[in-house]
């Protein structure tokens, strides 16, 4: 079984436990299986963008030499750290970049990192689950597992920003992006193009100013379900949960009539593969996807076929 | 035979160490704790039990052509010629208040009494300067992420000394974070152990009433005696 070094991010054990379950499930199916690094610490997230500040740097670096360590103990594995939220992803991948281009911040990072004989040797890759869904897996190994296709989900792919922004982060390309939708056909759901794909869900203003979330979530939803979507696809557990939360609100306030779930990729893997419900802790969500799925008979049959 | 001493050879060997800036030579063979008893100080705060449990003794030294802090607990700690010390009475680092029964065994938990958690930067400056040689930072860093069972583990052995919480950047007081864990996850993520249900009930039941009346009524040696002859036999085995 190919290996990889898998950081999960705090959200992924607070508020996203489905995506990660689902995650680690869909990853052994697929003879790439996701191994959680022992004592990692925050990514270090927001990134920085004041160019000389060490001290916030040294959160990624140290969790890059950890996962470099990690590594050693895994099968078959490439020199490849794997994340799967979008905002780990892209701090983790600018600051592995910058150290691999200026030797001199490096090795500032690596004094602070001597005494714990964590130092960085710049010998890791940064990759999002995605990446290695789409390069290494490829959607027709995907396809093959699939034993309940999505029929009947009208999928919408929602980027958010951190996953095509900024450039040295980017996993695709940022004005037509294809990899979400190809996973998405690759699982027999049926594709729904929004043009709103990327725009702002209102990231931390959810924390106070929760009207300019509220606004940009009415827009994106709305443009998804104009097209005729009835769930939205995401990779980030902050635009899920600005989405999801802030529709939940909305209709409480009758601004938004009908809200649609939101699932993150690793969910509908694990639907259309036959795994067990419980593992996508669709109780976590505020709009609940089961009665949706359970009307197009996608759980709660008895057996899939 | 051994060799007999000379007269230097029978001296105590003393060092040099640098109390608040002052010279003392104190023997080398003290801690730093007794070393400054020695030299004349009255320590009235920051010492406890003088054995390494309490924590009270946290004390911060560099040495002699060395540019790193070092912090230790003075009652544990040998002085070094060259050493320049001092003690800290107390640390300042205001704790949440709580009632535990009310809480839930996760992130926000702690972030709610701890908001400063959030502010770590993974520079593992409390961890170097542990005493105990606790992963600090991974334990804070366990918090901040929910993982309250790990987090109650690995700060298991904290003293409560305070000192991480005097090397943070972030300014978190990760002694009180690790205390909030252990409590947060003795109370939601273990169980009551049966042999304590059991004592609970033997002791409402009244098993050892009539043990305690005999106790109480034994005089002064009659205590010295029983207590001399008092064995460890596992009394239910025996």
């Amino acid at each position: 079984m190919v290996q990889y070094s898998y950081f999960p991010g705090c959200n992924l054990k607070t508020n996203a436990k489905g995506f990660e379950e689902t995650a680690i499930a869909v990853s052994k199916k697929l003879d790439a299986e996701l191994v959680e690094m022992p004592n990692w610490n925050c990514c270090g997230t927001v990134h920085t963008l004041t160019s000389d500040n060490i001290m916030k740097r040294i959160a990624p670096i140290r969790v890059l030499s950890r996962s470099r360590k990690h590594i050693e103990t895994l099968e078959e594995s490439q020199n490849q750290i794997v994340t799967l939220c979008s905002m780990c992803n892209s701090t983790l991948k600018i600051v592995n970049n910058e150290v691999k281009k200026d030797q001199e911040i490096l090795d500032k990072i690596n004094y602070q990192l001597e005494e714990d004989e964590e130092t960085y040797e710049t010998d890791m890759e940064v990759k999002h689950f995605l990446e290695i869904l789409r390069d290494i897996i490829g959607y027709e190994k995907i396809s093959e597992k699939v034993v309940n296709p999505l029929e009947g989900l009208k999928i919408s792919p929602y980027y958010g920003c951190m996953l095509l922004h900024p450039e040295e982060a980017k996993i695709d390309d940022e004005e037509m992006p294809d990899v979400l939708e190809s996973l998405v056909e690759s699982l027999g759901a049926e594709l729904v193009m929004s043009p709103l794909f990327k725009f702002c869900c209102g990231s931390f203003h959810i924390v106070d100013q929760e009207d300019i979330v509220a606004s940009q979530v009415e827009k994106i939803v709305e443009a998804a379900k104009r097209r005729g979507a009835n769930a939205l696809v995401v990779a980030c557990p902050l635009c899920a949960y600005n989405i999801d939360q802030q529709q939940e609100a909305m209709a409480k306030n009758s601004v938004v009539k009908s809200p649609i779930p939101v699932f993150y990729f690793t969910q509908l893997m694990a639907i259309a593969m036959g795994e067990p419900v419980k593992i996508n802790h669709f109780n976590d969500h505020f709009i609940n996807p089961e009665p949706l799925l359970k009307e197009l008979g996608l759980i709660g049959r008895k057996k899939a076929k | 035979m051994s060799k007999t001493k000379t007269k230097q050879e029978n001296e105590t060997l003393t060092v040099k160490i640098y109390i608040m800036g002052s010279a003392h030579e104190v023997p080398e063979s003290l801690t730093i704790m007794k070393a400054m008893e020695y030299a004349g100080f009255k320590i009235k705060r920051g010492a406890g039990c003088r054995a390494g449990f309490c924590g009270a003794c946290g004390t911060v030294y560099r040495k002699a052509g060395d540019y790193r802090l070092y912090a230790a607990l003075a009652c544990q700690t040998q002085v070094e010629d060259g050493m320049v010390l001092t003690q800290l009475p107390f640390i300042p680092a205001p704790k949440g208040i709580y009632d535990v029964d009310s809480l839930q065994p996760t992130a926000s938990s702690i972030l709610k009494f701890y908001p400063e958690v959030a502010r770590c930067l993974s520079c593992n400056a409390c961890s170097k300067v542990c005493p105990q040689e606790i992963q600090v930072m991974d334990f804070v860093q366990y918090s901040l992420q929910g993982q309250i069972d790990k987090a109650a583990e690995v700060s298991f052995d904290c003293v409560q000394c305070g000192l991480c919480a005097i090397r943070c950047p972030a300014e978190i007081p990760q002694y009180h974070v690790g205390m909030l864990a252990r409590r947060l996850h003795g109370k939601y993520n273990t169980s009551t152990p049966e042999t304590l249900i059991e004592r609970v009930e033997e002791i409402e039941n009244g098993v050892f009433e009539e043990g305690f009346k005999e106790l109480i009524s034994l005089s002064k040696d009659g205590l010295k005696k029983r207590y001399t002859e008092r064995d460890f036999v596992d009394q239910k085995k025996a």
